[in-house]
C-alpha cells in the first residue's frame, strides 16, 4: 500500500513536470516523510484521477474536470491512447526500479530492461509511421501543446540514463551487460569475499590478505577508467570499496617517514642561510665610484635654498 | 665632503610625517640643521635619521673630498651607463635634402610598411608565445610525471625522502639552465624585464636590452625557470619578448647575426624603434593575458609621453594580430584547429553562472581587501627591496647568483614537498578530472592532496584551479599554509638572476588569500554559500594583490577584465586596485619602480617633484659646456670624444663672439654618433678639396651605424689628419631646444617628457651657451621623506 502512494505521488509530482525527475526519487521519500498519511493519500487520489494516463476513458465524467470533450476529429485517437497508457506502465516500472536501485547504485544492471520497454514505447510513440487507421501519434500525443509533456518525461528519464553512463556498462541492444562489467563485478565480489573472510580478526591481517585481489580490482578499475567503459554502478561500487579499504579497515600507507623527511627539509633550509651568510661575510662590498658632477660653481643649490629660507 | 654629500631638503610635507623632535620648517633652527649637514662631522645623530643612505655616506667618506669617492650601492644614485635616446629629430640640412627628395608615393610606402612591422611584430610576439607555451608544459609535464610515479613508488615501500631529492635536484637542474644563460651569457635578459622595457619607453637606452642575444636568453631562460618549479610567471618576459621583437623587426636587420635585409632602413633611428618597441610591448602584454586593449593601455601607461592616434590603431592592430597567432597555433597545438579560444598564455577561464554575480553589498568587502592587497604588497616590495639590496652588494658573482637561483629553486622543492607531506587536507577525485598530476600520498584510495593541487602544479594552473574548482575543494587551513609559504617563496625568487615574471606568483598568492576570505565569509554569514563563491572572492583577491605589488592602474584593470572574459567585474576591480593602489602608496612605491631606482636608472617620472618650482636652469644644468666651432679642427675633436672622464653625448656648435669670452652663441647641437660617423668618413674640409668626385655623406650613412656607433678607439685618425678641419655646419641639428637660465624645473622637466629631448641648452640672454640639461640633470631631484633630495652619480 505504502509503495503504491509513493508511486502515485512520484507520478503525480512528475506530472506537475517542474521538478526534474532526477530529484524526484529524493522529493518523493522527503514528502513522504513529512506529508501526514492521510494527505499524502488525498493528493495522489486527486492527482491519479485526473490524470489521462490511468483513467483514460472515464477522464470527462469525472467532476473535477472543468472541460467538456473536444469534437470528434481533435480528440487523441483510441490506439494513441492506448500507446499511451502502455508509456506510463512502463515509466512507473521504470522509476520503480531506479528508486528501488538508488542506493547502492544499481540502476544501470538492474533496470536496462525496464529502460528498454520504455525507450520501445517512446520509439513507437515518436516515430512517424502511421498506426491503424492512418494516424500517426507523434503530433498528437507530443507536439500538440506547449508543455509537451510525454517528450518532457521521456527525457528527463533519458538525462538520467545518459549521466549515469550506463550505455558503457550495457551491451548494444540493451539485452545483457557488458563481459568487461561482468569482469569487474566478479573481481569485486573476490575482494568483497576476501574482506568477509578477515574482517572478524585483526584488521592488519586483512590489509596483507586481501591487498592482491584489491589491487587487482584497483589495477582494472584505472583500466576501465582510461578506456572510458565506467558506468554509474561501477564507480559507486569501486568507491564504497576503496572507503571500506581506506577508512574503515584503515589500510592506506601511514605516514611513517617523518624522521627522513624532516632531516632533509632542514638541511635543504640551512643551505640558503649558509649561503647568504658566507656571502655576506667573504664577498667584497660592491661599491660605487661616485662621480662628481660639473657645476657652475657660483650658486651652488644650498647656498640658495639658504637665501630663498631666510 | 659639502659637495658630495649634498643633500637638498627642502620640506614642506615632511611636518607631518617627521614626528615630534623634527624641527618646523620655518623658524630659527633650521639653519643648525644646514651647517650641521655641511659640517657633517658632528652631526651624525641627525643625518642619520634623515635617511639610512646619509650616515652611511658619513661614515664611509672620512676621507679627503678630493679623490673618488666609493659607496655602497643604495637606491638614491644615477649610474652612468646609462643614455638617453635620441626622440628628438635632428632636422640638418641631409634630412632636409632627403625629404625633398623623397616622392609623396614614398611617404605611402612608409605608411604601409609600418602597418606591415606592426603586423609581424604581433605575428612573432604570438609565435614566440607559443613556443613558450608549449615547451614549458612538456617540460613541467615531464617533471611532475616523473616525481609523481616515483612518489607514488616510494609512499608504499617507503623512501619518500628520496623522492624529495630527486625533486629538488631536478628543479634545481632546470634552474641551473636558465640561471647559467642568463648570468653569463646576458645578464640583462635576469627579472621580468617590465623595468626595463619601462626604463626604455620612458626615453632611457638600456644597454643590451632589445638585442637578439636577450630574447633567445629570454625565452630559454624563462622557460627553464618555470619548468623548474620556481615561483614565478612567464607573463612578464613576454612583454620583454615582444619589444625585442619589435625592435629587431623594425630595423630590417639583426647586427648580432651580421645579416641586413636592406628593408625598412627609413626605421633606424630612435624615434621610429621606439615606437615599434611600444607595439611589441602591448602584443607582448595581449600575447600573455589574451588582453589586446590592455596591451595597447599598458603601452599608453608606461609609455605615455609621445602618443598619437595613428600609433594607437597601430599598436593596437600588432595586439591583435599577436593574440590571434597565439590563438591559432595553440589551436593546433591541441588539435582543434580554427577553435579561437584560448586567447592568453594565462587563461582565468570564464567566470558565468549566476554565483559569480555581486551584490551592491559586496563593494565594501572588495574594498577592503583592496585594502588587504595594498599592505601585503607593500610587504612585499619591503622586502623585496631589502633582499635585492643585498644581492646587489654582496651576490653580484655570476657564479654566485646561479648558486642562489639553484638554491632557491631546491628550497622552493623541499618547501612545496613538506606541505605535502604532512598536509591533512584530502578530497575526492571529481568525474572531470581538474587536477593535471593528483598525489593520493596518505590519503584515502579515491581521493588526492588538496595541497599537492597547489604545490605540485605551474604556477597557472594553481592560479585556474584556486579561481574555479567547486567550493570546498580547499579546505581553509590548506590555503593559509600555502598563502604564507608562496608569499615568502614568491618575494624571495624576484630577483634572482633568471628570467621570470611576477604577475603569476603575485596571482597566486592574492587568489589563495582571496578564496580564504570568501570560504571564511561564507562560513559566518547564515546564508552565506548563495552568494560567497570562493572563485569570486579568488580574483578579487588575486587583482588586489597583484595592483598592491605592481600598482599599476587601468591597463592592469582591463587585463584582468580582459583575461576573466567578463565585463560585469569592471567595477569591483577598478575599486580593488584603487584602493590598493592608495594603500600601498603610503607605504612604498610599486615593484617595477623599486627596481628600477635600485638599477640607478634616470627615469623621468610623470612630472617634475612637487615643490621644485624654486629650482631654476640655471642650477640644475651642467656646466662649463663642451662646445665646438662650427669649423672645428679634427684633433680637438678627437681629444674630447677620446676624454674618458667626461662621456658627453652632445655638443653644442657655436659661433665664438668677442676674442675675450670663451662662450659663443649657440648655432647648432650635434651628437658624438654623428661625430663619429664624420670621423669614420673623413668628411674633412681639406679632402673635400682635393678630392671633389668623393662621395656625398647621406643620412643613410648615419642609419647604417645605427644603432651601435663604434667606439671612438676604434677610429684611426692620423697625426696629419688631426690638423685638418672639419664643417659641421651641414651635419649639426641647426635648431636645437635652448632655454634662459631663469626657466623652473617643472618647467625644463616638461619639455623633457613632452618632446623626448636628451639635450637641452641653457643660454643667457645674449644666446651665449652657459650650460647644457640632460636627463640626468633632472632625474636627480625627488621627493624623498624629508623634501627635495638629490641623487648622485655613479659609475657602476
Amino acid at each position: 500500500m505504502y509503495i503504491f502512494q509513493v508511486a502515485a505521488l512520484l507520478i503525480a509530482l512528475l506530472y506537475y513536470g517542474n521538478a526534474q525527475t532526477f530529484t524526484v526519487a529524493v522529493n518523493s521519500t522527503i514528502l513522504g516523510s513529512e506529508l501526514s498519511a492521510d494527505g499524502l493519500k488525498q493528493l495522489a487520489a486527486a492527482v491519479a484521477s485526473q490524470s489521462p494516463v490511468f483513467q483514460p476513458s472515464r477522464g470527462s465524467y469525472f467532476s473535477l474536470n472543468l472541460l467538456s470533450a473536444f469534437p470528434e476529429d481533435l480528440e487523441v485517437s483510441d490506439y494513441c491512447v492506448e500507446l499511451l497508457a502502455i508509456f506510463g506502465q512502463r515509466y512507473s516500472t521504470y522509476v520503480n526500479c531506479l528508486v528501488s536501485a538508488a542506493r547502492p547504485v544499481k540502476v544501470c544492471q538492474n533496470c536496462y530492461g525496464t529502460y528498454d520497454n520504455l525507450m520501445e514505447i517512446y520509439t513507437n510513440i515518436s516515430s512517424d509511421q502511421m498506426g491503424p487507421g492512418n494516424v500517426s501519434c507523434r503530433d498528437s500525443l507530443l507536439r500538440s501543446d506547449r508543455l509537451m509533456l510525454v517528450f518532457l518525461l521521456y527525457n528527463n528519464l533519458k538525462d538520467i540514463w545518459t549521466g549515469s553512463e550506463c550505455n558503457s556498462c550495457v551491451s548494444l541492444g540493451l539485452h545483457s551487460l557488458t563481459n568487461d562489467t561482468l569482469y569487474f563485478m566478479a573481481t569485486l565480489n573476490q575482494s568483497l569475499r576476501c574482506f568477509e573472510k578477515f574482517q572478524q580478526g585483526n584488521h592488519s591481517a586483512l590489509c596483507k590478505e586481501c591487498k592482491t585481489t584489491y589491487r587487482g580490482l584497483n589495477e582494472l578499475y584505472s583500466r576501465m577508467e582510461k578506456n572510458r567503459t565506467l558506468c554509474i554502478d561501477i564507480e559507486d561500487s569501486m568507491n564504497m570499496t576503496r572507503r571500506l579499504w581506506s577508512k574503515n579497515f584503515n589500510c592506506s600507507f601511514p605516514r611513517a617517514e617523518n624522521v627522513p623527511v624532516i632531516a632533509v627539509s632542514s638541511f635543504m633550509l640551512f643551505l640558503p642561510i649558509i649561503f647568504y651568510l658566507s656571502s655576506f661575510l667573504h664577498s667584497e662590498q660592491k661599491k660605487r665610484k661616485l662621480i662628481q658632477p660639473k657645476r657652475a660653481k657660483s650658486n651652488t643649490s644650498l647656498v640658495n635654498i639658504q637665501d630663498r629660507l631666510s | 665632503m659639502a659637495n658630495i654629500t649634498k643633500k637638498v631638503s627642502w620640506s614642506s610635507r615632511g611636518d607631518e610625517s617627521g614626528g615630534g623632535e623634527r624641527t618646523p620648517l620655518l623658524n630659527g633652527s633650521e639653519e643648525v640643521r644646514y651647517t650641521r649637514q655641511l659640517s657633517g662631522d658632528g652631526g651624525m645623530f641627525h643625518i642619520g635619521r634623515l635617511s639610512t643612505v646619509d650616515l652611511e655616506e658619513d661614515m664611509t667618506s672620512d676621507e679627503d673630498a678630493g679623490c673618488p669617492k666609493e659607496i655602497p650601492h643604495n637606491e638614491k644614485l644615477l649610474s652612468l651607463k646609462y643614455e638617453s635616446l635620441d626622440y628628438d629629430n635632428s632636422e640638418n640640412q641631409l634630412f632636409l635634402e632627403e625629404e625633398r627628395r623623397m616622392s609623396f608615393l614614398g611617404f605611402k610606402c612608409l605608411e604601409i610598411s609600418r602597418w606591415v612591422i606592426c603586423g609581424l611584430i604581433g605575428f612573432l610576439t604570438g609565435l614566440i608565445a607559443c613556443c613558450i607555451d608549449i615547451a614549458v608544459e612538456n617540460l613541467a609535464g615531464v617533471k611532475y610525471f616523473v616525481v609523481k610515479q616515483n612518489i607514488e613508488k616510494f609512499t608504499e615501500v617507503g623512501g619518500l625522502s628520496i623522492s624529495l631529492i630527486l625533486w629538488a635536484v631536478l628543479n634545481a637542474a632546470f634552474v641551473m639552465v636558465g640561471a647559467v644563460i642568463v648570468a653569463f651569457f646576458e645578464p640583462g635578459a635576469a627579472g621580468s624585464g617590465i623595468p626595463q622595457i619601462k626604463c626604455y619607453l620612458n626615453g632611457v637606452k638600456i644597454p643590451r636590452v632589445v638585442r637578439l642575444k636577450t630574447l633567445v636568453v629570454k625565452v630559454c631562460g624563462v622557460i627553464c625557470s618555470v619548468a623548474g618549479g620556481l615561483a614565478v610567471g612567464k607573463e612578464g618576459p613576454m612583454i620583454h619578448s615582444g619589444a625585442v621583437v619589435a625592435a629587431g623587426v623594425s630595423q630590417g636587420r639583426s647586427t648580432s647575426l651580421k645579416k641586413d635585409f636592406k628593408i625598412f632602413e627609413y626605421f633606424r633611428r630612435d624615434t621610429e624603434k621606439r615606437d615599434f618597441v611600444s607595439a611589441g610591448a602591448a602584443a607582448g602584454v595581449s600575447a600573455a593575458f589574451g588582453a589586446p586593449v590592455g596591451g595597447v593601455l599598458f603601452s599608453l601607461e608606461e609609455g605615455a609621453s609621445f602618443w598619437n592616434q595613428m600609433l594607437t590603431w597601430r599598436i593596437f592592430f600588432a595586439s591583435m594580430i599577436s593574440t590571434f597567432t597565439l590563438n591559432f597555433f595553440l589551436s593546433i597545438y591541441n588539435k582543434k584547429p580554427g577553435d579561437l579560444s584560448s586567447p592568453g598564455l594565462i587563461n582565468f577561464g570564464r567566470f558565468e553562472s549566476d554565483s559569480v554575480a555581486y551584490n551592491l553589498y559586496e563593494i565594501p568587502l572588495f574594498i577592503v581587501m583592496g585594502a588587504a592587497g595594498g599592505l601585503l604588497g607593500a610587504l612585499f616590495n619591503i622586502l623585496n627591496y631589502w633582499l635585492t639590496i643585498f644581492r646587489i652588494r654582496y651576490v653580484h658573482r655570476p657564479c654566485l647568483q646561479v648558486m642562489e637561483a639553484m638554491l632557491v629553486a631546491a628550497v622552493t622543492a623541499t618547501v612545496s614537498f613538506a606541505m605535502i607531506y604532512f598536509s591533512n587536507d584530502c578530497q575526492p577525485l571529481g568525474p572531470d578530472q581538474s587536477e593535471d598530476y593528483p598525489l593520493q600520498l596518505f590519503c584515502a584510495d579515491g581521493e588526492y592532496n588538496s595541497m599537492a593541487t597547489a604545490f605540485f602544479n605551474t604556477p597557472e594552473r594553481s592560479v585556474r584551479s584556486l579561481f574555479h574548482n567547486p567550493p570546498g575543494s580547499y579546505n581553509p587551513l590548506t590555503l593559509s599554509l600555502f598563502t604564507l609559504t608562496y608569499f615568502f617563496l614568491a618575494c624571495w625568487t624576484y630577483g634572482l638572476t633568471v628570467s621570470a615574471g611576477v604577475f603569476i606568483p603575485s596571482l597566486l598568492i592574492g587568489a589563495a588569500w582571496g578564496r580564504l576570505f570568501g570560504i571564511l565569509l561564507a562560513s559566518i554569514t547564515p546564508d552565506g554559500s548563495i552568494w560567497a563563491d570562493p572563485g569570486k572572492y579568488a580574483l578579487i583577491g588575486a587583482a588586489a594583490q597583484l595592483g598592491g605589488i605592481v600598482r599599476m592602474t587601468l591597463s592592469l584593470t582591463v587585463i584582468m577584465v580582459e583575461a576573466t572574459g567578463n565585463v560585469t567585474y569592471g567595477l569591483p576591480i577598478m575599486l580593488v586596485l584603487l584602493t590598493a593602489k592608495i594603500v600601498g602608496d603610503y607605504f612604498v612605491e610599486g615593484l617595477y619602480d623599486i627596481h628600477i631606482k635600485l638599477q640607478s636608472v634616470p627615469f623621468l617620472h610623470l612630472e617634475a617633484p612637487a615643490t621644485s618650482h624654486w629650482l631654476t636652469a640655471r642650477e640644475v644644468m651642467s656646466a662649463p659646456v663642451t662646445c665646438f666651432n662650427r669649423i672645428e679642427k679634427v684633433g680637438t675633436i678627437v681629444d674630447v670624444l677620446s676624454n674618458t672622464s667626461t662621456n658627453h653625448n652632445g655638443f653644442p656648435v657655436v659661433v665664438p663672439v668677442a676674442a675675450s669670452d670663451d662662450m659663443g652663441k649657440v648655432c647648432g647641437l650635434i651628437l658624438r654618433s654623428q661625430l663619429i660617423v664624420l670621423l669614420k668618413h673623413k668628411v674633412f674640409v681639406e679632402l673635400a678639396r682635393s678630392r671633389l668626385t668623393q662621395r656625398k655623406l647621406q643620412l643613410k650613412d648615419f642609419r647604417d651605424a645605427y644603432p651601435r656607433f663604434p667606439p671612438i678607439q676604434s677610429i684611426h685618425v692620423s697625426q696629419d689628419e688631426r690638423e685638418c678641419m672639419m664643417d659641421l655646419t651641414e651635419f649639426m641639428n641647426p635648431t636645437p631646444y635652448t632655454v634662459p637660465q631663469e626657466t623652473s624645473l617643472p618647467r625644463v622637466f616638461k619639455l623633457f617628457r613632452a618632446l623626448g629631448l636628451r639635450h637641452l641648452v641653457v643660454v643667457d640672454g645674449e644666446n651665449r651657451v652657459v650650460g647644457l640639461v640632460t636627463r640626468k640633470d633632472l632625474a636627480r631631484y625627488h621627493l624623498g621623506k624629508h623634501g627635495l633630495e638629490e641623487m648622485q652619480l655613479a659609475q657602476t
